[in-house]
């Protein structure tokens, strides 16, 4: 199984990103040329669904905050779902809970986004 | 930091390389399951791990990938001891700034938070200098 794979598709006009695998400072380039390829191409809202993400180190955070103000400053956001225990444990102690808004699951960040629920 | 005598342990030298990171984070997960560590304390220490052995090998060494990390898990009586020892730039304990997650929330930027995660996810986390070699010792206590 490759250390990280990184599917991407579009939902109700959001681009969703769902990493499959680790990330850390061998595979942050991966992921940060995602995000930064679909902010190239104009997509300023995007989900991190991390149902399938083992980990993310401090390297990947770090690619997550180099993109948050261009997609904030263009009417975005970054969203995220589906965190695994241990990977929401990581982004709470670090105050990143309060920085980004967290979903239970995909379909909870869709309504919210669509206005149905918060 | 106490010393710990005769414990258990094993040894691994890696390249400084980040394609070796997942090797020794799984590694570290599983000795801290056998030190008898709940998965979710396990997860925390590898990931610790990870954060130690980058900044060696980004930091220490430059990403120069032709140097050596050597990573010693002891096994205590009431606690894993993770000893990571480098050749390149060192730094010590008074030489650490960690940054404060209230201003990082207010003013976002890239970089800084390795450090944070270690020391929130460990007991313990000491830089030290030596002569011939530098050394980071992580410490997480069990139960």
């Amino acid at each position: 199984m490759a250390d990280l794979s990184i599917q991407v598709r579009e939902v109700d006009g959001m681009a969703v990103v769902q990493p499959e695998g680790f990330i850390n400072a061998h595979t942050v380039r991966q992921f940060e040329g995602a995000l930064e390829g679909l902010v190239k191409e104009g997509k300023f809202t995007i989900l991190l669904n991390c149902q399938k993400l083992s980990y993310i180190s401090s390297a990947g955070l770090g690619a997550i905050m180099g993109l948050i103000e261009t997609v904030r400053e263009n009417q975005g956001d970054i969203l995220l779902c589906s965190l695994q225990e241990n990977v929401f444990a990581i982004f709470d102690t670090l105050g990143f809970t309060q920085l980004y808004r967290v979903f239970g699951t995909e379909d909870e960040a869709r309504q919210a986004l669509a206005g149905k629920s918060e | 930091m106490k010393a710990v005598l005769d414990p258990e342990s094993f040894r691994l030298i890696i390249p400084s390389q980040t394609r070796y990171l997942n090797l020794v984070t799984g590694l570290a997960k599983r000795a801290s399951m056998i030190a008898g560590m709940d998965d979710a304390t396990a997860a925390k220490v590898s990931i610790a791990v990870d954060e130690a052995i980058t900044n060696v090998i980004m930091h220490a060494y430059g990403g120069e990938p032709d140097h050596l990390v050597e990573v010693d898990l002891r096994f205590a009586s009431t606690a894993l001891e993770i000893h990571i020892w480098h050749t390149g730039r060192g730094i010590r304990d008074d030489q650490v700034v960690l940054p404060d997650p209230r201003e990082y929330v207010k003013h976002p930027r890239k970089g800084g938070l390795g450090l944070l995660l270690m020391s929130r996810f460990m007991d313990e986390v000491h830089f030290l200098e030596g002569s011939e070699r530098n050394e980071c010792c992580m410490i997480k206590r069990v139960g």
